[in-house]
């Protein structure tokens, strides 16, 4: 981690309330946060914290009811929606827990739904092959098992070398062995092309592969703890 | 309120637009058959209660004339419920403002008492006192097109003797719903009038002091009707008689006859195919809202819902809104019908015409409803309730795509990937497609066929004034004219061309059918009027024998080269043979043709002319006009102009009326499919549509997968559409003919443009629409949820 570099995301008493009044859900009720370059930054809280609320905003899917985000020199709480479609276009690649691949398109064409519009892709070829899915490229998400539609997912999701990769519980929907090799993807991607990873889990053994954990408990950050080494995926037991 | 009831409202409440769209087709459907099949039975009871409170003639003829004292004899007759001898004649009156020449039917009336035949509604005013002689009544439409009212003095020109006569009163008759002047075929209320007058007073008028010229008669109800046409057209035969006819041959009965035919068609074809748009829609819907709750009804089933209740939750759903949209059309129906009642009422002057469905009507919309709400939930109550509680509660499984064959593939990899997107859901689901497809292509065709009408009517119009009848004034005499007259014509001021035309009122046989008709004697070279068939070939008449409308062929049943027995009902009532040498298919009116000169010669009265055609220079319209009004030989001129104008009026008002109607409600349904399938398209792409927006395309690139879609069902629905719409016009116009009017196909390509244009507009307003939802798509809410 190279401390010199300004950190990706600067994140300044953030709230963000669901509805208006006494009914308002308070989901993040003031989060202060930076996010380094390159950072592998584990999320980890029980269900009902905030941590996908604090992730939508992250990557300018929502907006937060006051606080500032700072995204490099973009304020993502001001941001117009145009900006923020762009913002994702080039910068966010998503990966969620139901892995929303286009059911029409085959695993090579979800891909290249992304770097068809990106500025600077890699060939859908070599993301599939980052996830070690070269060879199903031509498989539709129907012929694909859930871990493997979950790496076309994360393949479509890096394919235009973004600056960020969000990950919202990609494992949750899986098994161990599965989920294994889904992490291990995140985790090459994030070593490789140096993409800002942020994971989402409520599963405190997986937050051991990350560089930071940010605990999560009732829409507030509890605490930020450095693991004094990344576990490889394969020691994780779950 | 069960938990289940409770979500069939919210779910009905989200569904809300799918809801209207289906709600306002099938309401319209039930709508148009309210509207149809209660005004035809409205109409129809109006009739017959107007025929049966008024004592229509059930026959009628004409004679030269008979004494006043066979009268008693004829009514003694066995079988006859009631007679009138009645004067008839034809005079000509002279309107203020009204520069040509209008004419009337004279009827007597007998003195002391009302008709016993053919009885008056008197509107307003009083019935004349039979001392006072030149007492009148007036016909409703008559007195309407000239605003005459009760207290008005009439000049009238009888047999070339001036009267002035007053109008006591205006009156209908159920005979004289269409006035129809004589060598006429449509009514004209402007030009021509029916009056009503004194008996003894018009019989001298006429030169008919105590004889008869006209009877109509009403039969006993287990009369033999035939029995007593022979017996009186017998009796009559020596006072030339022209035999007896029954309202078959009444033209005011025919026309009503022929519009109730009219309505009965249109209640039969129409509220079908709008119902089976609906069937489609409420399929489409339903269908799709299994498809998304799959996970809920697994979940039913886990928790021990009978498999009955599931299925009658869906069931329950379609019903729901086939009950609204009944309640719907039976509301719009009845009140489009009520509207309907009080023009009909006021362009045929029935004396009673309300709307009124009756409870058959009703109770047969619901069924129509539910047989809707049946069929259409048929398939997605099926698939829910056959759905493994197992596998609905899976985690979802992707929609499987195959990959299409190897030509195919290689095109599509040229795609962008959003195209291959949009080809590989079409392709993918021909079904689903092909449903999207029919419901535009229905709408499309609907739209056409509704706009046919007005159309058909626009061309028989054109060509009956513009390619068979060229003439600008038909002159129609008083009595058969030597041709020597037509030179007296051709000198009226601005007559530049005259054109005679003979005709004869004869029965035609073969074997045991026996047909009254026309035959009308044609010039050879004829420019004036021509013999015209419905593909526009221009026919010269024929000496050797008869040229026969294909109607009247049907009729008699007869071919070509076949002998017809011919008897004149007048003149010297020739009796003969004759040979149909030809077959034609005019647009108006059934008949049977032949040149002027031989038919003459078969008739043996040579030379003779009953009307004149004429050319006219129109700056001496006036002039002739005024000359004509003087003329006693000449009862009736028409004005091609005004001739044209009233039979436009005609159908405007009648089935024209109808026809709009119905092109407004199709137009209704045309949007409720349109919204319809745009809303249902998104629903199936709003994942994808999340996804892509999650991937960062911007809104106008993301719904170009919607409207990509919609663009490509809409370029394969709009060329069905055409056909079907053809293919329905040219039906409904068959279902039309009847024996006055037969209905053209015109393939009118600015309507079919029009048509099209409509539903693309409906399809892309819809869209855009709909694609406001894209817009608002809740990416982390749609992305968050299984399925
Ligand atoms: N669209 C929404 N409307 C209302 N409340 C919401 C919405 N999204 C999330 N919440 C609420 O915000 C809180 C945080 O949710 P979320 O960020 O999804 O938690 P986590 O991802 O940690 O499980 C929860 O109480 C949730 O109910
Ligand atoms: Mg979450």
């Amino acid at each position: 981690m190279t401390a010199s570099r300004p950190p990706v995301f600067e994140l300044r008493g953030l709230r963000k309330a669901y509805g208006e009044g006494a009914a308002a859900v308070r989901a993040l009720r003031g989060i202060d946060l930076h996010i380094d370059p390159g950072e592998l930054l584990v999320l980890l809280g029980p269900s009902g914290s905030g941590k996908s609320t604090l992730l939508n905003i992250l990557g300018g899917l929502d907006r937060p009811t006051t606080g500032s985000v700072r995204f490099g020199e973009l304020e993502l709480s001001t941001a117009t929606d145009a900006a923020l479609t762009d913002y994702r276009r080039h910068h966010v690649g998503f990966v969620f827990q139901f892995y929303n691949l286009i059911a029409s398109l085959t695993a090579r064409e979800n891909v290249e739904l992304v770097t068809e519009v990106a500025d600077a892709p890699m060939p859908a070829e070599e993301a599939l092959g980052l996830v070690d899915l070269a060879e199903r490229m031509t498989h539709f998400p129907a012929q694909l098992s859930g871990g493997e539609q979950q790496r076309v997912a994360i393949a479509r999701a890096i394919a235009k070398r973004p600056s960020v990769l969000l990950c919202d519980e990609p494992t949750g929907a899986l098994d161990v062995a599965t989920g294994i090799r889904v992490l291990e993807s995140i985790l090459r991607i994030n070593e490789q092309l140096g993409t800002t990873t942020l994971l989402i889990t409520h599963n405190a053994d997986i937050a051991r592969l990350g560089d930071r954990v940010v605990r999560f408990a009732d829409g507030l950050i509890r605490t930020v703890e450095r693991n004094p080494a990344r576990v490889p995926p394969s020691q994780l037991h779950w | 309120m069960t938990p289940l009831d409770r979500k069939l409202l919210r779910d009905l409440r989200r569904l809300w637009l799918q809801a209207v769209a289906v709600g306002v087709v099938l309401g319209c459907g039930i709508a148009i058959f309210v509207m149809a099949t209660g005004m035809y039975g409205s109409l129809e009871v109006s009739r017959d209660q107007y025929y049966a409170r008024s004592l229509m003639a059930d026959l009628a003829g004409s004679l030269v004339r008979a004494p006043d004292r066979i009268a008693a004899d004829l009514a003694a007759e066995p079988g006859v419920a009631g007679l009138e001898a009645r004067a008839s004649g034809v005079g000509l009156l002279s309107i203020e403002g009204v520069t040509e020449p209008v004419s009337a039917r004279l009827v007597s009336l007998p003195a002391e008492r009302r008709p016993r035949v053919n009885d008056l509604v008197l509107k307003r005013g009083r019935w004349p006192v039979a001392t006072r002689s030149a007492e009148v009544l007036v016909n409703e439409s008559f007195a309407e097109a000239h605003s005459i009212e009760p207290g008005q003095r009439l000049p009238v020109l009888i047999r070339g003797q001036r009267k002035i006569v007053e109008v006591t009163g205006i009156a209908s008759s159920p005979e004289f719903v269409f006035a129809v002047a004589p060598g006429d075929i449509l009514p004209e209320p402007r030009r021509f009038g029916v009056l009503w007058m004194n008996r003894e007073v018009l019989g001298r008028a006429l030169d008919l002091d105590g004889a008869f010229n006209d009877v109509v008669l009403r039969l006993q109800g287990d009369a033999d009707r035939n029995a007593v046409i022979a017996s009186l057209d017998a009796q009559l035969a020596r006072y030339g008689g022209r035999g007896l006819y029954g309202r078959d041959r009444m033209l005011s009965a025919r026309y009503l006859s022929d519009e109730l035919s009219q309505l009965r068609t249109l209640a039969s074809i129409l509220p079908p195919i709008f119902l089976l748009v609906a069937v489609f829609l409420i399929n489409v819907m339903l269908s799709r809202l299994v498809a998304t709750e799959r996970a809920n009804i697994g979940l039913l089933k886990a928790f021990g819902y009978p498999n009955i209740t599931i299925g009658a939750h869906y069931a329950k759903f379609a019903l729901a809104f086939c009950l609204a949209a009944a309640v719907l059309g039976i509301v719009l129906g009845t009140y489009v019908g009520g509207y309907m009642a009080s023009v009909y009422q006021a362009v045929y002057h029935l004396p009673e015409l309300d709307f009124e469905a009756g409870p058959l009507v009703y109770l047969g919309a619901f069924v129509v409803a539910l047989v809707a709400a049946v069929l259409g939930a048929l398939a997605a109550v099926r698939r829910a309730v056959s759905l493994a509680p197992a596998v609905a509660l899976a985690p979802p499984a992707p929609t499987s795509f195959r990959r299409l064959g190897e030509h195919l593939g290689q095109k599509l990899r040229a795609l962008d990937a959003r195209s291959r997107m949009l080809a590989r859901r079409i392709l993918r689901f021909p079904r689903r497609s092909a449903t999207t497809v029919t419901g535009i292509a229905l709408a499309l065709a609907l739209l056409i066929m509704s706009e046919h009408f007005p159309i058909a009517i626009e061309r028989i119009i054109s060509i009956n004034f513009g390619t068979t009848q060229r003439m600008d004034v038909t002159l129609t005499f008083a009595e058969r004219e030597h041709e020597r007259v037509l030179r007296e014509v051709a000198r009226l001021p601005g007559v530049l061309q005259v054109e005679p035309l003979r005709t004869a009122d004869v029965f035609l046989s073969a074997g045991s059918r026996r047909e009254r008709e026309a035959v009308l004697g044609i010039s050879e070279g004829a420019m004036l009027n021509r013999i015209v068939s419905t593909d526009l070939e221009v026919i010269e008449p024929t000496a050797e024998g008869l040229t026969l409308s294909a109607g009247l062929v049907r009729k008699l049943n007869v071919r070509v080269g076949d002998d017809l027995r011919l008897e004149a009902t007048d003149g010297r009532r020739v009796e003969s043979q004759v040979r149909v040498v030809r077959i034609v298919q005019p647009f108006l009116g059934s008949a049977a043709y032949m040149e002027r000169k031989a038919l003459g010669r078969l008739l043996r009265e040579p030379d003779r002319v009953d009307s004149a055609y004429l050319i006219i220079d129109a700056a001496f319209r006036d002039r002739l006009s005024t000359r004509l009004k003087e003329i006693p030989a000449i009862v009736g001129a028409t004005f091609a102009d005004n001739a044209e104008r009233s039979l436009r009026q005609l159908f405007e008002q009648g089935a024209g009326f109808f026809a709009f109607m119905f092109l407004l409600f199709s137009l209704a349904m045309a949007a409720g499919v349109a919204l319809s399938a745009a809303r249902v398209t998104l629903g199936e792409q709003e994942r994808d549509l999340a996804t892509l927006r999650v991937l960062g395309f911007r809104r106008r690139e993301a719904s170009w997968v919607l409207l990509g879609e919609l663009a490509v069902l809409l370029a394969v629905a709009l060329p069905l559409g055409l056909i079907l719409g053809a293919a329905l016009s040219r039906w409904m116009m068959e279902q039309f003919e009847t024996d006055l009017f037969s209905f053209p196909f015109v393939f009118d390509l600015p309507t079919y443009a029009r048509s099209a244009l409509f539903i693309v507009v409906a399809v892309v307003l819809a869209t855009l629409w709909v694609r406001r939802d894209v817009h608002r798509l809740d990416l982390v809410g749609v992305l968050k949820s299984r399925e």
